[in-house]
């Protein structure tokens, strides 16, 4: 079909409002944050803005009758490429069906469309004393969508896991046009055993097996307090060995964060008001629950950490935490601040590691920078080893792209040789569907398999996750 | 200079990451809601611009004025990049290459000659006295100005007979013993929509000890030219003030505007003027500059004088984008509301949220720059306060109109408009306070 016609048809079907088919504007959507697509931007064909499900059918069965490759987006703030029509096609922008359908207070459960930001619903559910527990760093941007369709996790996965826990159930419009409801997304029940676990299924499945048109979540209760404590060590050992005896004290920390001393510099360059410490590595821990029981933990983990860092700061006040916490979350972008004629690239940045191993990946990483003589930075999800790393570069000397691509091939390598994984929680799409034989092997036919049964004209976002 | 090679687009372009902040703070993605509006999407087209992958042409430009350069990207932006410097360059860039006929005569031709701008306003007032506009509205005359023009002409109301250069001297001595010797930049809408302001401006620091010099050859600060792609004009604007008001000997360069303070700012200099053989003047011109608001407070730290004759008022306060996100200025505004006897300060959830005015984007991009609007009207009506207070001459005139707009039976003023009755009641001889 051409393109022209594929364009007509579908302002026929959604109305002018809802596509876009203008060169200029498809440009905008040839990118995410990842840092491939800066070297290899993706066109579509044309971008659709569904709000409805019939209008996600219409433009799904319109493209398998005609053999189009359709590719949803959420705000399209991650870091694979995931979101990209490399090759043409449609592109869904689902970033503006942002409807909370239901709070089931009650029930503890929320109905949601796929384009709603992840801090909008939080701020929904506090109305209720409730909220859902994955909290990326992209908070303020990510749409819900898009987390289940990545499994994303945060920096409070350490305590309430991934996306997947919270999944009920889904509406999904399959390559066909057919609506599937997986799992509980007609019930209300939180336990629910019955059938073959689709949810689990299409949860993290990347766009590949159909479209996430409406989530039922569950939530949990609102935890009353937090409290930060923030442990300085001159000797990187340290940091690992002192998660490993909080987690022997009997205490599960709402999360534990980790800054090497290249990231300290670069939040105290980006917000000079943060203040942290110089030191080897600086861990972040939090504790959640009731008042009493955050003081006890509290207590306890500075006593724990006191140990082995030179120093701990254990933090109620709600100013101090929060800037703790947000030099925590900047740091992704503000690693750029360690180079002033540089910027970090998102790529290499997602390994996930046994925790024993921390401090030897962090010294190797540090160590392949050095080999290709590139500045890293080194934060993470240290309670759960999920390692990112911040390559800082000239994104526009070729030299620096060529030995930058690598170096994060190198740190992905290194992340399966220390048995661990290439994603902790961003996710495969189009940058690390490479390592899927090297570290699923035989899996990744039964993976194919399963795609086929979904999409057997392969139009679902094709050429990602393995 | 070339395109490539001005500082933000040579520096800042590869240090975005596209990680999407912005697209969480933007107003105008808030409206549109796809990436076509988002503020890294015109990180995206510059440099698809400065690679030559697009060509520097009208649709690119209707892209990127889409930007209401109000600076909250850019002050959220963890990569530290200023999204608005880059938008206003790639603006530049496309009018030179795509010179208009139409904005010449308006940013060249009339905004760049106090005189003339003064006069055309007075014809504009007069033309609505005498029902001319609806006669030019109705021979199509409107049609051909940008954008949204013929329905937000409506928003233009009361434009003044006498302007405020006329109503203020030249020189206006301290009241008492003199402090310091101030320059007043008497920008273009304080004079002609808000004489007032601009005479109860010069009351108030006189009677605070400061000699007021008001250059009478002041031209426009440029703030319009820039948005509108006449960087060029922009920056001879900004040479031809720095010179005038570096020829006087004074202490502090003050402005009751907020775009005005923004553009008279070390940033904005740097901006326009960095690089240039004037860089060194413009620094110096720069340091001196100040918002009011920032000057009464932190310099001379005034106590409103006359307080028996205050009465009981509820207001809330409105931050303009050239005040809170370009100079960082949030403080000031509402520690002189503080002082102001019988205010009642009531703070109106997200004030630093733009109003969607913008200068000409109220006209340019009406119809969005209204959404924009009632966004915020709701939430100053939530307030319950009497008066909705700024001191942006082109916030005024958005949230006047959206006053209207949602009938809001507020008053929307200048802080000046606050202050100034207790001046007014002094003896003309006061002693220096």
């Amino acid at each position: 079909m051409e393109v022209k016609d594929i364009r007509n048809q579908l302002v026929k079907m959604l109305g002018r409002d809802k596509v876009l088919t203008e060169e200029l504007d498809l440009m905008y959507y040839s990118y995410d944050s990842s840092f491939l697509t800066k070297l290899e931007p993706g066109k579509p064909t044309a971008v659709v803005l569904p709000t409805s499900t019939e209008e996600v059918q219409k433009v799904v069965r319109f493209a398998y009758e005609n053999d189009i490759v359709i590719v949803p987006r959420g705000a399209g703030t991650g870091e694979t490429g995931g979101c990209i029509a490399f090759k043409g096609g449609i592109v869904l922008d689902l970033s503006n069906w942002d409807e909370i359908v239901e709070i089931d207070a009650s029930n503890m459960q929320v109905i949601v469309r796929p384009g709603v930001i992840h801090a909008r619903l939080n701020e929904a559910l506090a109305k209720y004393n409730l909220f859902f527990p994955p909290d990326p760093g992209s908070s303020q941007m990510c749409t819900v969508g898009g987390m289940v369709a990545n499994n994303a996790s945060g920096l409070r996965a350490v305590k309430y896991g991934c996306t997947e826990q919270y999944i009920l159930g889904l509406e999904v419009v399959l390559s066909n046009g057919d609506v599937m409801m997986t799992g509980g997304m007609n019930a209300r029940v939180i336990k629910n055993v019955s059938g073959l676990n689709l949810t689990k299924l299409m949860v993290g499945s990347e766009g590949v097996l159909g479209i996430i048109t409406q989530i039922r979540l569950r939530c949990w209760p609102k935890p009353k307090a937090r409290g930060i404590a923030m442990a300085v060590y001159d000797n990187l050992d340290d940091a690992p060995a002192t998660v490993l005896e909080v987690y022997q004290a009997g205490i599960l920390p709402s999360g534990i964060e980790i800054l090497d001393s290249s990231a300290i510099m670069a939040v105290n360059q980006f917000k000079p008001e943060i203040n942290l410490p110089d030191a080897e590595a600086i861990l972040l821990i939090e504790v959640d629950g009731n008042p009493p029981s955050v003081d006890y933990e509290g207590n306890a983990i500075a006593e724990i950490a006191g140990q082995r860092a030179r120093s701990v700061e254990w933090a109620t006040d709600p100013k101090r935490m929060a800037e703790l916490w947000e030099g925590r979350s900047v740091t992704a972008t503000a690693a750029a601040r360690v180079r002033a004629d540089g910027s970090r690239i998102f790529a290499g940045e997602d390994i996930s590691i046994p925790l024993s191993k921390v401090a030897d990946v962090l010294r190797a990483i540090r160590a392949l920078g050095n080999k290709y003589g590139i500045k890293v930075v080194n934060y993470g999800h240290i309670g759960d080893g999920n390692v990112h790393t911040a390559p800082v570069i000239n994104p526009e000397n070729p030299e620096e792209v060529e030995k930058v691509l690598q170096l994060v091939h190198e740190i992905h390598l290194l992340a399966i040789e220390m048995q661990g994984s290439t994603t902790g929680e961003h996710g495969v799409g189009a940058v690390r569907r490479q390592y899927a034989e090297l570290e699923h092997g035989l899996a990744v036919e039964y993976m194919k398999g399963i795609k086929q049964t979904f999409d057997p004209k392969g139009i679902m976002n094709p050429e990602k996750l393995f | 200079m070339e395109f490539k090679e001005l500082p933000p687009v040579k520096d800042q372009i590869m240090k975005c990451v596209r990680c999407g902040k912005c697209r969480s703070v933007c107003p105008v993605f808030a409206e549109i809601r796809n990436e076509t509006a988002a503020p890294r999407g015109h990180v995206f087209m510059v440099q698809m611009l400065r690679d030559g992958i697009v060509e520097p042409d009208e649709a690119v430009a209707e892209r990127l004025t889409t930007c209401l350069l109000c600076e909250t990207c850019s002050v959220n932006c963890p990569s530290g990049i200023d999204i608005h410097e880059l938008n206003a360059a790639a603006r530049s860039y496309i009018y030179e290459k795509n010179p208009s006929l139409a904005k010449e005569l308006v940013f060249d031709s009339l905004w760049t000659r106090p005189g003339l701008l003064r006069t055309s306003t007075k014809f504009l007032w007069g033309a609505q006295k005498t029902g001319l506009q609806s006669l030019a509205r109705a021979i199509g005359l409107t049609k051909i100005l940008p954008g949204d023009l013929p329905r937000a002409e409506r928003m233009l109301t009361n434009v003044p007979v006498r302007s405020g250069r006329s109503q203020v001297s030249e020189i206006n001595p301290a009241r008492g013993e003199r402090k310091y010797r101030v320059g007043y930049f008497l920008g273009c809408a304080t004079d002609m929509f808000h004489p007032s302001v601009a005479r109860a401006t010069v009351d108030i620091l006189t009677w605070h000890g400061c000699e007021v010099i008001v250059p009478r050859d002041t031209k426009c600060c440029g703030q319009p030219h820039i948005a509108n792609g006449k960087m060029e004009t922009a920056r001879s604007l900004a040479a031809h003030n720095v010179k005038i008001f570096n020829s006087y000997d004074l202490d502090y360069i003050v402005t009751d505007c907020a775009s005005c303070s923004a553009a008279l700012s070390h940033k904005n200099m740097k901006f326009l003027l960095g690089g240039l053989k004037i860089e060194d003047q413009a620094m110096a011109f720069s340091e001196k500059a100040m918002d009011l608001t920032v000057f009464l407070t932190e310099v001379l730290d005034i106590e409103v004088p006359n307080a028996e004759i205050a009465r009981k008022v509820k207001v809330t306060w409105h931050d303009p984008c050239h005040l809170a996100n370009a100079q960082g200025v949030k403080q000031a505004p509402r520690e002189l509301l503080k002082r102001i006897p019988g205010v009642e300060f009531v703070e109106m959830a997200n004030a630093n949220s733009c109003c969607g005015g913008s200068g000409t984007y109220c006209i340019t991009h009406h119809d969005l720059s209204m959404k924009i609007l009632d966004k915020k009207m709701e939430r100053a009506m939530e307030t319950g306060a009497s008066k909705l207070v700024t001191c942006c001459p082109s916030c005024i005139m958005q949230l006047n109109f959206g006053a209207q707009r949602h009938k809001w039976n507020a008053e929307v003023v200048h802080i000046v408009d606050l202050l100034s009755p207790f001046y007014k009641a002094l003896p003309k001889k006061a002693a220096s306070q």
